[in-house]
């Protein structure tokens, strides 16, 4: 919360083989898009796990996106 | 779909995002907190709409604890402290990992067929676990209190906190005393 304005942390989950290579292009190719999200790269979102994400809840996290 | 680099790798994670949902639902955090949206490598427009929807969405929905209802901060915060725990206990992991290759089996990952094998499943044992540890969290932050204490606090009804009482008393992690409950260790 800055000025009162609510700026969510949200949490990514991207696949290195789709939603992680989509964010890179999306980089290059200087679209804009919100600066909200920490990104964090796994292999297979089959990879991910329900503890990861309660744990992101659990560490304060607003919300969490999960890409493939 | 069905892009999938590992070939059933996303079809997976559908399953692990409806207990997810219905996880968060049971623990008061509105579900719509998590998504699971698809995006392929060359799809770099279609992720830009996807992420800045989102972020939006969830500005409208506020920040965690507070936008949930007042004071359920605390609470919220306790139920996800033991959610977390009892997403590693092995009853929950043997019982999610058994689901998913009974579906991967059939091949049909029709998003009904998954809720409800989740509901079915999944689901009950690990609430089963969560309030286990709630108990317990509970009666070593305290000290001694009566089962309807317990129930109250952890938001389990109070027949449920019983069974589970008497199942952790048989383990030996909690003792009873008079119509007082006390926690072994921790």
């Amino acid at each position: 919360m800055t000025g009162g304005v609510f700026n969510p942390h949200i949490l990514g989950f991207f696949c290195h083989w789709c939603c992680y290579a989509a964010a890179d292009a999306a980089g290059v190719s200087r679209y804009q898009y919100p600066p909200n999200v920490r990104v964090i790269r796994v292999m297979c979102t089959g990879r991910i796990d329900l503890r990861f994400i309660l744990e992101a809840f659990g560490c304060g996290a607003d919300g969490v996106f999960t890409g493939g | 779909m069905g892009e999938c680099h590992y070939q059933s790798g996303n079809y997976e994670a559908m399953i692990i995002a409806e207990i997810c949902r219905q996880v968060l639902k049971d623990v008061g955090v509105n579900p719509e907190r998590m998504v699971l949206e698809w995006a392929s490598a060359a799809e770099a427009p279609r992720f830009v709409e996807l992420i800045t929807r989102y972020v939006s969405a969830v500005k409208a929905i506020g920040p965690l604890g507070s936008a949930e209802g007042e004071d359920k901060e605390a609470i919220i915060r306790m139920h996800l402290k033991a959610g977390v725990k009892a997403a590693s206990a092995r009853k929950v992991r043997t019982a999610l990992g058994k689901l998913a290759k009974d579906i991967k089996k059939s091949g049909d990952y029709n998003p009904q067929i998954i809720s409800d094998g989740v509901t079915k499943k999944v689901f009950p044992a690990f609430r089963e676990e969560r309030l286990a540890q709630e108990i317990q969290i509970c009666l070593a932050e305290t000290g001694p209190c009566k089962s309807a204490d317990i129930s109250e606090k952890t938001g389990g009804d109070i027949k449920e906190i019983g069974k589970i009482l008497e199942t952790l008393s048989r383990k030996e992690l909690v003792k009873k005393q008079g119509s007082n409950w006390y926690g072994i260790g921790n």
